[in-house]
């Protein structure tokens, strides 16, 4: 079990690391430009001789920081809308309407629409990622309080004039904790796609910023004259590293869901 | 039956590939059978094909003819016009026209046509510049007098570009359904997709041997494909896909003024007029702005960049009648740019970047994000010069924002016209922060005094000495000799492949914009047997 969680994290991790040892420019070698893949050059290299290994694992590197940062950014949205929703009735009503729509509208329109807005750039991308990826898990959130709102441990803490905040740190939050870490793993290789998708399409990131949307979008320019590695080893690193974390994420709902029950049995 | 089902799609899958994989150029070209041709050369015009709006500026206005022309070597010759006359004190230019001219339509073309031409472009304000132009006078059916407010020289460009429209067929469409007196006529135009033409039966010049001309508005790729498919017979490719062999097709690769380069503001940071932030505190140092000159490596941004397809370009007119042979430097030489830079009191810091009194040698060098040719440039360029010791950062901006930012910042821009004037409005003080030109804010009285004195100039030589003049005359210029307000890099080639028995003749050096210029003697293509 354990197993099956800590090395996709290492491998996942590893990269992730690595990637901040390489600096910030990467130099051109005009000499050594559209090479395929060689020993020397793993991903081969691009129109202006940079190597590609190193540019994707730049890509990488701003792709998982991005998705983190709105995995935290959406989960924290989710959570903190999720407890207003069982302040009153009334505000329960506003959310739920609120999720319906945002869900009845396709993500990456609604995504490219704010990005657009806000100016693109890092900024816009992260506040576009984190309003559209919201509804899913405050939805979950919303019907796991609704019912822990009519569990008799809390509604003794209730009666014995605990506040509304003081049971939402004590008796919520601990009970909410594997929701909040699936809901944040299942969010993040989504909000990395989607940073990709839109960037591709011209409506994310800044031209400058070694993205994989950006890479993505500049070797189709190339394709057609055959340089098919400039999309090709960047597009299958983005699958591989999100097939990883989906690997741990799966692996780590497991782990959290485990029926504890029998645990002490095996133990002693 | 998983499996297998599994084992089936990729065995489908690799079939389709297969398929597609051999595709069956129909060896024949339609170029032989019917007297057709396709061609995919882009750049389809927004705006439609007005003249007095801008059609035409570059290559021929294909539905219109003009006055008078250049060939192949630059020279003037005579299209529309029999004859042209300048008055001594330059304000008059009397044009004589053909009489046997005729718009597609049968009707004859006369000096009522070409005053109404004149002044229709006037009034509309458009890229066509006729500010001086005071009134026109009609001397006869087919003999005008343009009377100028001063003598222009360069008035003798505007006769060169402005196709002639017809005043009785001129209406609210006239962009859409264009009538006149050139070499083809429209057949139809369906916006975003293609443009189909034939040949004029009521066109007075050589009969052009092509009957029908197909012009197709695709993307790079979709064009590519199609040609490999053997569809087309003239195409134009951006130097990224220059290395294409295609069968049947020959590779043509003109030479351009279709420049690029780095333009550096000028004066020192202040605010103008309008509160936008001009001049920038390191490239205001004349120091700075030859160092960088000297110490950039055209040779290899031409050979890294673009793979050879161009030249190395020193100035904006390099091998125009009007460009100056004498500005050409002797670059790569970081020697000589350390010791300008140093001579000027500038040090290396501890980073290798020079420094001056605080003040570090460091500039964002702007360039529009889509265009990836000009990212190319910039990021060799920057690299080039973080090398050597200043620090360049590029960032890529959309026009709008680059508009914001390019009166105090430098910026990748591309010039090239077969207009001398261009000079003028690229360097003249009078022409600060209008459009694109003159966005650095460059600013030499001497060299205003000359560009002056070219552009009114009464004959062409003249004008031509003062153009040179004004890039560098022993002492100040705007050359990199002299004042050095632009880091010109690079003239890119302009790429065709053209079906291998179809010959396009000489062509003249290539204006900025890839694409039409091709189609500037069009009526001389000939098929090979």
């Amino acid at each position: 079990m354990k197993k099956n969680m800590m090395i996709p994290l290492f491998l996942f991790l590893t990269c992730y690391v690595l990637s901040f040892l390489i600096k910030d420019t990467i130099s051109l070698e005009l000499t050594n430009k559209n090479q395929a893949p060689s020993l020397s050059h793993l991903f081969g290299t691009d129109w202006l001789g940079r190597d590609m290994l190193l540019r994707t694992l730049k890509g990488i590197q701003l792709s998982i920081t991005l998705g983190v940062v709105t995995a935290l950014l959406s989960t924290s949205l989710g959570l903190l809308l999720s407890l207003l929703a069982i302040v009153h009735p009334y505000l329960d009503r506003m959310l739920s309407w609120l999720i319906d729509l945002f869900l009845s509208l396709p993500h990456l329109v609604t995504l490219i629409l704010i990005s657009f807005v806000l100016g693109g750039g890092f900024k816009g991308v992260v506040i576009g990622l984190m309003l559209t990826h919201w509804p899913a898990i405050t939805r979950v959130l919303r019907a796991e309080l609704l019912q822990l709102q009519t569990m008799p441990y809390i509604q003794i803490s209730k009666q014995q004039g605990k506040g509304f905040w003081w049971r939402a740190r004590h008796h919520f939050l601990p009970h909410l904790f594997p929701q909040l870490m699936v809901g944040f793993t299942l969010i993040f290789p989504h909000a990395i796609l989607h940073e990709a998708s839109i960037t591709f399409l011209g409506f994310g990131l800044a031209a400058e910023q070694p993205a994989i949307g950006i890479i993505l979008s500049e070797s189709m320019q190339y394709l057609s004259s055959g340089m098919w590695w400039l999309a090709f080893f960047p597009g299958v690193t983005l699958l591989l590293m999100m097939l990883l974390f989906q690997r741990f994420a799966n692996a780590f709902k497991h782990h959290l869901e485990r029926d504890r029950s029998y645990e002490h049995y095996f133990n002693g | 039956m998983k499996k297998f089902g599994f084992i089936l799609l990729v065995i489908v899958v690799f079939a389709l590939v297969g398929c597609n994989d051999k595709p069956t150029p129909e060896t024949n070209a339609k170029a032989d059978q019917a007297n057709e041709l396709t061609l995919a050369i882009g750049g389809e015009p927004e705006d439609g094909f007005d003249p007095t709006t801008g059609w035409g500026r570059y290559g021929s206005p294909l539905f219109q003819s003009t006055l008078l022309k250049q060939d192949s070597e630059m020279e003037v010759t005579y299209d529309l016009a029999t004859d042209y006359q300048v008055s001594e004190d330059g304000l008059t230019w009397e044009v004589t026209l053909r009489d046997d001219a005729t718009f597609s339509d049968g009707e004859s073309v006369t000096a009522d046509d070409v005053i109404f031409t004149y002044e229709t472009a006037k009034k509309s304000q458009s890229v066509v510049d006729l500010a001086d132009l005071e009134n026109i006078d009609k001397k006869g059916d087919y003999q005008v007098a343009f009377h100028l407010s001063q003598p222009q020289s360069s008035f003798l460009y505007t006769l060169q570009r402005l196709g002639i429209v017809p005043e009785h067929a001129y209406t609210e469409d006239y962009a859409e359904n264009p009538v006149g007196s050139g070499p083809y006529q429209l057949v139809e135009w369906r916006k975003g997709e293609q443009l189909i033409v034939e040949k004029n039966p009521h066109y007075y010049g050589n009969q052009p041997v092509f009957e029908k001309l197909t012009f197709l508005f695709s993307g790079e790729d979709q064009a590519l494909a199609v040609a490999k498919a053997g569809e087309i017979d003239v195409l134009s490719v951006p130097i990224t896909m220059a290395n294409q062999e295609i069968a049947g097709m020959k590779q043509i690769s003109l030479q351009s003024v279709d420049n690029r380069g780095v333009m550096l503001p000028y004066p020192e940071p202040t605010t103008n007029e309008e509160g936008e932030e001009v001049g920038n505190s390191v490239t205001s140092d004349p120091a700075i702005r030859k160092a960088l000159n000297y110490a950039i490596d055209r040779e290899a941004i031409v050979d890294g960049v673009l793979n050879g397809e161009g030249t190395v370009a020193y100035s904006s007119t390099d091998d125009l009648p009007w460009g100056s042979s004498e500005i050409a430097i002797e670059d790569a030489d970081q020697e000589r740019a350390e010791q300008i830079l140093t001579d000027a009191g500038w040090e290396r810091g501890e980073d290798n970047i020079f420094e001056k009194e605080g003040q570090k040698a460091s500039m964002t060098l702007y360039y529009p994000s889509g265009d990836q040719m000009r990212q190319s440039l910039s990021l060799v360029f920057a690299d080039l010069i973080n090398e050597f010791g200043i620090e360049v950062i590029t960032e890529g901006a959309s026009w709008n924002e680059i508009e914001q930012e390019m009166h105090a910042n430098p910026v990748m821009m591309g010039w090239g016209s077969h207009d001398p004037l261009e000079l003028y409005s690229l360097y003249h003080s009078s022409m600060q922060g209008i459009d694109y030109y003159n966005a650095n804010y460059y600013q030499n009285e001497q060299v205003d005094q000359y560009l002056d004195q070219a552009i009114h100039a009464s004959t062409e030589e003249e004008a031509n000495e003062y153009w040179k003049l004004a890039q560098w005359d022993g002492n100040t210029g705007m050359s990199t000799l002299g004042d050095a307000p632009w880091v010109w890099l690079v003239n890119l080639n302009h790429i065709y492949y053209v079906r291998e028995n179809i010959k396009i003749g000489e062509q003249k050096v290539q204006p900025h914009g890839h694409g039409w210029p091709i189609t500037d003697f069009i009526t001389e293509w000939q098929v090979m047997e």
